[in-house]
């Protein structure tokens, strides 16, 4: 099988509203993703919920990535390297679901989002490609 | 021998667990989503399946970015429920089958799939919940499982032709294993799904619909469907379908379908779950 690995990565960036985890993104974020993995253990939570500023020290985060977490802003995550299920650990720290955290990055409320899933979700229509336009 | 006598898949999402768990099963929201794996639970009692082969991916749970395997097969005798971040599910340690894993192990390499042999391990809700949606609520899990871990986090997963493939010689080998053997291949994940960015949420049940319907009359364009097309159609998370592919290659060429379940939605995620033999 052959295949073109800039083809292969440069398609990525042509799906709207969408960040795909790929190398450069995993290497930018790859101790924001620690960080949030080491909540996977409960002692660890309480010192983070303790003080997040001092927890967050620990970790050689950039301050763009510091400030995304403090802010709780996942769009801003991502684009710092983060993915989603490494982030997750963050908001089940802060006792928030799945549903509410990809509420969230939509700009939607809460019940609006969860209002749109029960109505079936986002249509992929005219979210599938940028260049396309469909 | 042992044989692979069925191929089942189903969607994995956290909040189904999160629901089984604190007793929520019969609220409006969640009855339709459980009513339609009644049929699976009756049909698995009838089958009694001695090992599951379970094919799922780990949410940053046991492997975090330090190692990132793309094909890895657990081959101890127990696995420990993982915490992922509000305490472990309250459901029983799952028991593995070390013998036949690493007997698939073992042939798989020689088959030229260099799969990553895991001896510890905790898994998470990728695991567990498809045995609770399958077997219910028990407290022991009525079948052994060798877990089969792939990357579909970082980029790029495994192409479908590819988890075909592995799903081919994971086939041959149980095929060879001496013992008398009842085996099942799932695939879990999906359906269509987005959990992340401003387009997060997305659902394509027309495509989903189209994706079941391929596994039974076209695996062969399912087997060749790029990435991308799942990224577009499906939601970034929809890529969990890959996996479905390693549990279809293992039936081989053609299959019937027993029963079929889908449903918008189960907190952000469509829910899809088939029930195939060999033909």
């Amino acid at each position: 099988m052959t295949y073109d690995i800039h083809a292969y990565l440069a398609e990525f960036d042509d799906i709207p509203g969408t960040r795909v985890y790929t190398a450069v993104r995993a290497r930018k974020g790859y101790h924001l993703n620690q960080f949030a993995m080491s909540l996977m253990k409960a002692e660890n939570r309480e010192r983070f919920k303790a003080d997040e500023n001092a927890y967050l020290s620990e970790w050689p985060l950039t301050d763009a990535q510091k400030a995304a977490v403090l802010a709780r802003d996942y769009n801003a995550m991502l684009d710092e390297g983060g993915n989603i299920y490494f982030l997750a650990k963050i908001f089940a720290t802060d006792g928030k679901s799945f549903q509410y955290a990809a509420g969230s990055m939509t700009g939607m409320s809460q019940d609006e989002y969860a209002a749109m899933m029960l109505g079936g979700g986002r249509s992929p229509e005219g979210v599938r490609s940028i260049r396309e336009g469909r | 021998m042992a044989r692979i006598t069925a191929g089942i898949t189903t969607s994995h999402v956290p909040a189904i667990g999160a629901a089984i768990d604190l007793g929520k099963t019969n609220e409006d929201y969640w009855k339709p989503v459980f009513a339609g794996y009644d049929w699976v639970k009756q049909y698995q009692a009838r089958e009694k399946p001695d090992v599951v082969v379970l094919v799922y991916n780990d949410h940053a749970s046991a492997f975090d970015m330090k190692i990132i395997p793309t094909f890895a097969i657990g081959c101890a005798d127990e696995y420990a429920i993982a915490d992922e971040g509000w305490g472990p599910r309250p459901v029983p340690p799952v028991k593995g089958h070390a013998d036949l894993a690493w007997h698939i192990a073992q042939c798989c390499v020689l088959d030229e799939f260099d799969l990553t042999m895991i001896n510890e391990m905790t898994v998470d809700h990728g695991l567990t919940v498809p045995l609770s949606l399958i077997f219910g609520e028990v407290s022991q899990w009525p079948a052994r499982v060798v877990p089969i871990a792939v990357n579909v986090v970082t980029y790029p997963p495994p192409s479908g032709n590819r988890c075909w493939m592995l799903g081919e010689a994971i086939a041959r080998a149980v095929a060879s294993f001496p013992e008398d053997l009842n085996v099942q291949i799932w695939g879990t994940g999906g359906m269509s799904h987005q959990l992340q960015g401003p387009r997060a949420g997305l659902i394509n049940k027309a495509w989903d619909q189209a994706f079941l319907d391929r596994l039974t009359s076209d695996p062969e364009a399912l087997r060749h469907m790029p990435h991308i097309e799942y990224l577009r159609e499906a939601g970034s998370e929809g890529i969990e379908l890959v996996m479905w592919l390693i549990m279809r290659g293992a039936l081989g060429g053609h299959v019937k379908e027993l029963h079929r379940h889908y449903h918008v939605p189960a907190s952000n995620t469509a829910v899809g779950h088939i029930v195939l033999e060999p033909a």
